[in-house]
């Protein structure tokens, strides 16, 4: 950590402006504080637990009114401390910057800091006084001397707004505040707010896996905030059949020349970052190897969690919509290659193509050109293509299903909708231990798949070309080592046979490497992967950035998204600037991250019970024959209920910096 | 399980809450934003600070109202601290406030004020601008929203989306600038808000009130060309008296008509009359409807509810009654018949009403009803207004002596005119009528107890006989019920002849216009209900056909029911309007900036 100077931190005060800290003193155990950015070092941080300065040129007065500015803007302005108090310590402290305080006006100041802290309705408020407060109380002569000497010297720096569910969201979408849209009459709104980040909102509020959720201090008392189920919520108030809403209307223009990108890839992450790009004006071709856009989220989920037009409204349509252009049935390293795309003219590549290509399980007698074995991924496919195109497929016999993840939860619950006799899951490990949604576990035990858990297989058996069984073997837990995790072992002799006439091995998928060539340039890692920046996402190669699946590895679809946008911002840097920038923004979450700022909080309110909602869904006998949406949606009032479950756990951290920090690359005009 | 307040031990359950537990047992907390009657604790003003002490840790800080009770946990209700931080939360209250308490709707009878004293502000110490950034309504919108008055109870919204099932507001900006306005930035009348006024009734200050509209009617009053005809509606005689102290619930009606002596009316009219007309009339539909089997029939007396079908059930419009509401139909007749037979110029002639409602305000304002541009009915007063009316006349309900009606045309009423005032009034009043016409005799007992009471949607069979026979007839109060019915009506799961649908809770006893009652919600329903009930009983005739002054109206002026000058002046047509609503993203996305 830089020099500490002084400081409040969880109520323990640091004062070293008279010599520097001992070896004895226990300074807060915080790392990562030092620069905010090459060459740009931290001079003061300010967070809910208190502020520490590094830098003795530091004005806490103009320090503090950019916190406390910051504050008044993210009120809500429902509960009275945090709606006048927030404006009022801004507009007290504004006028000590401005040389017109008065000394005399700091212990009432104090008093309302604390009396925000004290009786505000949520986490901002709560939150955002309290360094304001210790300030004060351990250093008012600091005040003192800097309203004495007049206005107070211009800083850097940036306030940054989060709370758990933001930080635990690889987009880092705005949660709360999207609820409260929601919750203030505004379903509208809070859909704008999700699709400012991504097109793919009422895809993304169905199948989402929800780290949010994990984060939410709800969690905690009667079970987390339904925030996915809001989201989905959000989107399908706005979706008006006939109607998009999506439009040229909403490009806004951020270079000077008309550039062209390439996205390779249709599925999340090529389809935000065509998203984001066309909205900055910059002309965008998406190429895809399938003959429709989605990805994996298309072949790989099926209808009866993901409507196809659900779908289809929020991916190939919305491309289209703001003028770009839909290029199927090409597939890079086959139809062409990176430097072909580069040499007709496209100023600069994103390469999204995902990780599409099953994992065999590695047992004995494995053979995929076997009838009757399949990958996870080629046999939701080949569902995907018979439901949705009329292909022929049908499932006659029973069926095993290895795995524990949500894919293999795909597979035995469209297993079953295909008509299978009877479907088995088998899983290494305990069902406590399974990946996969616990919504989807537990969908899948009612809709009859048999689970075998502990259970290995560890060969294929088969006669004349055609799966007939699979050989198993049960598994047991090993005592708990170190970290408290058990693994599993084989317990011997324990080999029995489970008959059956398929075989899906849903273990994972991995990068298809025939994608690339050498010719390409672009660096990969040993299982294929594109070595991409997490933050920029340049890969090797000039002008080729890379995101999703292909760079991740098969992981989720929020974080393809993520990464489809996040190269949309450099991309639209680099063809403006040349360069490419980490944006303060993320290096401040970085920041947070490596001193677990923002996690690891608990309640400090009782909470009167508010029970979460129950999603409504089909039946059991009525959903296992066909491939119809499972769930159904909420209601305004429950989707009312549940927003109002949300404790907005909001809290401002803020860096003072040596030297200004890069401005974002946006417009404000619209074309 | 057990806690302690102020060091004397309760006992609770486990789902209540610290305001609960201290309320059962008279323990004062003050509270601004919770409204009881309704559930409403949205923990948003935070004035009632508890301190809470549990063993082993420092003492903290909690909302009563929002705070649930652990074992064990002792309570401090006045403490310094306690004290301090409610004190200094009204001081805050104040900093974004309206301190201009003279122009306030409220003036005189806030709830803001009353905990300010309650918490021992002295002095206010803070100020913040802006206080006004939503914009005010347009002229002819009948409720009214400052923003510089309001506290953020969130009271309206609530009321309007839980109650009421309307849902027209949302909350628009943030910190200072936070505001409640009408949804999607619509204008109050183009939106799904039908005016019915419950948000200004729960609405702790002047930031929600009707558009006052006295000092018109003040210049027509010291006009000498212009003849003033006043009526009043049914639920005023018995919502009135304790604005000026008297009981609740009490008939004032013989001073209502005093004190419109004392300001100078030239005419004054009563509205029960109208609703008698409204019965024959409306009795003439429903019995040529159900006799041809026409299906359902809608009464169309509450502009509310007739606002509410047109904006979000077109398919209902048909099965309205045409026939006007008791207001409309008096306005209509006090500019011909009147006239006519007082032998005056009827363009003289300004017709004020002084009703329990702000969807009136509305209604009469509608093209349709009135001629030539021309409203039938010129100012429609809520009684909020009448007693600010009162009041700018130096008028005290106390001291005046009761006085009758007199006028020989339009002021006389049955018992079943009265009821029109509660929810089941209507249909009550009708089934007498149609008793009669059908059989030829009236209802023995007169009251049919089959439609009263106060759940809000009522079913009931009633045998008339005759040629109506059997009447399968619904009652639905607030816009919650009305809604329910009116899409299990077009669901086809529910068969009625005749529905009686009022938009407020309770009917016009309860509605948007009546005084407003602190912290309490449909605190006089009962009372105001026995009222009428009462007043009912007392009536020489108890039936509309039977008001002589009705029977006159149809024999020197419209001749029939129904017939083609009735149907001229008393009845009348609706139109659709339901907006499409469609998400503008870029307007969204410009909002958000």
């Amino acid at each position: 950590m830089n020099q500490l100077t002084y400081g409040v931190w969880d109520g323990k005060v640091y004062d070293f402006r008279n010599g520097s800290p001992e070896a004895n003193d226990a300074l807060p155990a915080l790392s990562g504080l030092d620069t905010f950015a090459p060459d740009n070092t931290v001079q003061a941080f300010v967070a809910d637990r208190g502020f520490l300065v590094f830098d003795p040129a530091v004005s806490l007065v103009e320090t503090f009114w950019m916190y406390m500015q910051r504050a008044a803007e993210e009120s809500c302005g429902k509960c009275t401390p945090c709606r006048v108090g927030t404006s009022q310590l801004r507009d007290e402290l504004d006028a000590m910057r401005k040389g017109r305080g008065d000394a005399s006006r700091l212990d009432a100041i104090a008093l309302l800091a604390e009396q925000i802290a004290t009786t505000s309705l949520c986490g901002l408020g709560k939150s955002c006084s309290r360094a304001l407060q210790s300030a004060i109380a351990h250093f008012k002569e600091v005040f003192e001397q800097e309203i004495a000497a007049g206005e107070t010297r211009t800083q850097h720096g940036m306030v940054y707004a989060t709370a758990p569910c933001i930080e635990a969201c690889p987009a880092k979408l705005d949660v709360p505040h999207y609820i409260d849209d929601i919750r203030d009459g505004k379903p509208s709104h809070a859909l704008g707010i999700i699709l400012d980040k991504y097109p793919m909102a009422s895809s993304c509020g169905r199948v989402c896996v929800r780290f949010c959720e994990l984060a939410c201090r709800r969690k905690d008392a009667e079970g987390a905030v339904g925030i996915k189920m809001l989201k989905r919520f959000a989107a399908d108030q706005a979706y008006t059949p006939g109607h998009s809403l999506f439009s040229k209307d909403l490009v806004r223009p951020v270079l000077d020349t008309p550039k062209r990108v390439a996205v390779v890839g249709a599925g999340p992450a090529g389809i935000t970052c065509a998203y984001q790009l066309l909205r900055n004006g910059i002309d965008v071709d998406v190429l895809d190897s399938q003959h429709k856009a989605g990805g994996m989220t298309s072949v790989g989920i099926p209808s009866y969690r993901l409507p196809k037009d659900v779908l289809k409204a929020e991916t190939e349509d919305a491309i289209t919509r703001l003028g770009g252009r839909m290029l199927y049935g090409k597939t890079l390293g086959s139809d062409y290659s990176v430097s072909d795309l580069l040499a007709q003219g496209y100023d600069s590549v994103f390469l999204g193509y995902g990780a599409s290509r099953g994992t065999l399980l590695g047992v004995k007698d494995e053979d995929p050109s076997l009838k009757g074995y399949y990958s996870g991924i080629d046999f939701l496919k080949d569902v995907h293509d018979h439901v949705e195109d009329g292909k022929p497929f049908s499932l006659d016999g029973e069926v095993v299903v290895v795995g524990g993840g949500n894919v293999a939860m795909d597979c035995v619950r469209s297993a079953v909708r295909m008509g299978a006799k009877k479907v088995h899951l088998v899983y290494r490990r305990t069902v406590a231990d399974m990946p996969a949604d616990h919504e989807e576990i537990e969908a899948s035990e009612k809709e009859g798949v048999v689970f075998h858990c502990l259970t290995n297989p560890s060969r294929l058996i088969s006669a004349d070309g055609v799966v007939t069984g699979v050989e198993v073997v049960t598994m047991r837990q090993t005592e708990m080592d170190a970290k408290g995790r058990r693994s599993v072992e084989a317990v011997p002799g324990s080999e029995s046979i489970l008959r059956c006439e398929y075989v899906i091995a849903a273990i994972g998928q991995q990068v298809d490497r025939a994608t690339l060539s050498e010719a390409d340039g672009i660096a990969t890692d040993r299982w294929g992967c594109i070595v991409a920046d997490t933050d920029t996402l340049v890969t090797s190669r000039e002008a080729v950035f890379a995101g999703g699946d292909c760079v991740l590895g098969p992981l989720t679809l929020i974080h393809a998204m993520d990464q489809g946008a996040k190269a949309a911002a450099s991309i639209t840097e680099y063809l403006k600037n040349g360069t490419t920038t980490v944006k303060p923004e993320q290096r401040m979450q970085r920041m947070l991250a490596a001193s677990k700022l923002v996690s690891g909080e608990c309640l400090d309110r009782e909470l009167v019970d508010k029970q979460r909602f129950t999603m409504p869904e089909l039946s059991v006998a009525d959903r296992v024959n066909t491939f119809e949406e499972v769930e159904q949606v909420i209601s305004q009032e429950e989707a009312y209920r549940e927003a109002d479950r949300c404790l907005r756990c909001y809290r401002l951290y803020s860096v003072i910096t040596e030297s200004p920090l890069a401005a974002p690359q946006t417009s404000t005009q619209y074309a | 399980m057990k806690a302690q307040i102020n060091g004397k031990e309760y006992s609770f359950e486990s789902s209540d809450t610290i305001l609960k537990l201290a309320r059962r047992n008279g323990i004062y907390i003050p509270t601004l934003c919770e409204l009881h009657d309704t559930g409403h604790a949205p923990g948003t003003c935070r004035v009632c600070m508890v301190e809470v002490r549990t063993e082993g840790a420092e003492a903290a800080y909690v909302t009563a109202c929002d705070t649930p009770l652990q074992d064990g946990a002792r309570i401090y209700t006045r403490t310094p601290k306690v004290q301090e931080l409610r004190r200094m939360q009204l001081d805050l209250m104040m900093g974004d406030h309206n301190q201009d308490c003279a122009s306030c709707s409220r003036h005189g009878a806030c709830e803001l004020i009353d905990v300010a004293d309650a918490v021992g502000l002295k002095k206010s110490s803070i100020s913040i601008q802006p206080l006004q950034t939503a914009p005010c309504e347009a002229a002819d919108s009948a409720v009214v929203y400052d923003q510089s008055r309001c506290i953020r109870c969130m009271r309206c919204v609530s009321i309007c989306r839980d109650t009421q099932g309307v849902d027209a507001l949302e909350v628009s900006g943030r910190g200072v600038n936070s505001a409640i306005v009408i949804k999607d930035g619509k204008t109050r009348n183009e939106s799904d808000c039908v005016s019915c006024g419950q948000c200004v009734m729960v609405c702790p200050t002047g930031a929600l009130s009707e558009r006052d509209q006295t000092q018109e009617v003040i210049d027509y009053l010291a006009d000498p060309k212009i003849v003033t005809v006043f009526q009043i509606a049914p639920s005023i005689r018995v919502g009135f008296g304790e604005e000026f102290g008297l009981e609740p619930g009490g008939n004032v009606e013989g001073k209502v008509v005093a004190a419109l002596r004392a300001i100078g009316a030239d005419v004054i009219l009563d509205t029960n009359f109208a609703a008698d007309v409204v019965i024959m009339e409306e009795g003439t539909e429903v019995l040529g409807r159900v006799t041809r089997s026409e299906g359902t029939t809608f009464t169309s007396c509450c502009p509310g509810w007739v606002d509410f079908a047109e904006k979000n059930f077109p398919q209902i419009l048909p099965m309205l009654s045409s026939t006007r509401s008791p207001q409309q139909v008096l306005g209509s007749l006090a500019k011909t018949y009147l006239p006519n037979k007082m032998d005056i110029d009827p363009a003289r002639i300004r017709v004020v009403s002084i009703m329990p409602c702000t969807a009136k305000k509305n209604e009469a304002a509608r093209p349709e009803l009135g001629k030539d541009g021309i409203p039938d009915v010129d100012i429609v007063l809520t009684i909020r207004e009448f007693a600010r009316l009162l009041r700018r006349e130096g008028v005290d309900l106390r001291e005046l002596e009761p006085s009758a009606f007199d006028d020989p045309l339009m002021s006389e009423y049955s018992g079943a005119g009265v009821i029109f005032g509660t929810t089941g009034g209507v249909m009550e009043a009708a089934i007498r009528t149609l008793y009669f016409v059908a059989n030829g005799k009236e209802l023995d007992g007169i009251e049919v107890h089959a439609v009263r009471g106060f759940d809000n949607v009522r079913e009931a069979t009633i045998e008339v006989g005759g040629k109506v026979g059997t009447l399968k007839v619904a009652m639905a109060h607030g816009l919650t019920a009305a809604r329910a019915i009116s899409e299990a009506v077009l669901a086809g799961t529910v068969k009625y002849d005749f529905i009686e649908v009022m938009a407020c809770p309770g009917g016009c006893i309860d509605g948007g216009g009546h005084l407003r009652s602190k912290k309490r919600y449909l605190k006089h329903a009962q009372e105001r209900r026995n009222g009428l009930f009462a007043i009912d009983r007392k009536t020489k005739a108890r039936q509309s056909h039977n008001n002589l002054q009705v029977q006159k109206l149809y024999r020197d002026f419209l001749g029939e029911p129904n017939s083609h000058h009735a149907h001229e002046l008393l009845h009348t047509h609706y139109h659709a309007h339901q907006q499409e609503a469609r998400v503008c993203l870029k307007k969204i996305w410009a909002d958000k900036e």
